[in-house]
């Protein structure tokens, strides 16, 4: 096997675990993992790793759903308000300063992430 | 009624915040549903994928025609992807719901420290290629 191969194995299983225990597509992994590791563009990286979600979110999603952990009618609420919030957010993208969005984002996870582990 | 509208809205802000920044949605849903609507963590992760599995085989289609997947690689990190969020998956619905909620917020935690680090970072060295993702 070539270099290549092992390494997006390697990505692929660690991403994946990622995925399956926090419920996460696992983007987060994948994308910084064949920019810096396999050496391949941001915008490649970006549609690679989305291909690779289907996957492992169908997996994990297929588990949660055996054991009655996935709530249905709220995964298709969500759904419809987030085809046109992704409208929205091309809209906004090109008019707010990214920088200054991803701060308060940040911050915004950060506040999420105390309140979960208190 | 009330929380189906606010269901709707929390997909309007999680899909504007991923067009916008390039995010998933796992990492706002999971919290969101947690926090915001006192979802238990294992239905909060489930629910979660329940979404980001349609959102994703449409991203994918349209990446595919832009020329964005490198299906060499994809398939690979895909077939090795389902081996991965199958044990991940195991391991989370064993975890007690609460221990699991503590460690997705360590997760979060070091993710904000990332993103904000990085963002800030950009603006330090005005005249440096920004940092990819």
């Amino acid at each position: 096997m070539n270099t290549a191969l092992i390494k997006a194995l390697a990505l692929g299983v660690i991403a994946g675990t990622v995925a399956g225990l926090f419920g996460v597509g696992g983007g987060v992994i994948v994308v910084p993992g064949l920019v810096l590791w396999l050496a391949i563009s941001q915008r490649e990286a970006s549609g690679t790793s989305t291909a690779t979600i289907v996957a492992s979110s169908a997996a994990a999603m297929i588990a949660f759903g055996i054991g009655g952990n996935v709530d249905w009618g709220a995964a298709g609420l969500i759904l419809i308000g987030s085809v046109v919030g992704a409208w929205g957010g091309a809209w906004i993208a090109e008019r707010v300063n990214e920088r200054a969005l991803a701060i308060t984002f940040a911050f915004v996870l950060a506040v999420a992430g105390v309140r979960m582990v208190i | 009624m009330l929380e189906i509208v606010a269901l709707i809205v929390l997909g309007l802000f999680a899909g504007a915040i991923a067009a916008s920044l390039g995010l998933g949605g796992g990492i706002i849903f999971v919290p969101a549903l947690v926090v915001l609507f006192g979802f238990d963590q294992h239905i909060a992760q489930g629910t979660s994928l329940a979404v980001i599995f349609p959102t994703a085989i449409v991203a994918t289609v349209a990446h595919t025609r832009r020329g964005n997947v490198r299906w060499p690689l994809a398939i690979p990190i895909g077939i090795a992807g389902i081996v991965g969020a199958v044990l991940g998956a195991q391991v989370a619905l064993r975890l007690d719901p609460d221990l699991l909620r503590r460690m997705f917020g360590i997760f979060l935690l070091l993710l904000a420290a990332r993103m904000g680090w990085r963002a800030w970072r950009i603006n330090d060295r005005p005249s440096a290629e920004p940092e990819p993702s």
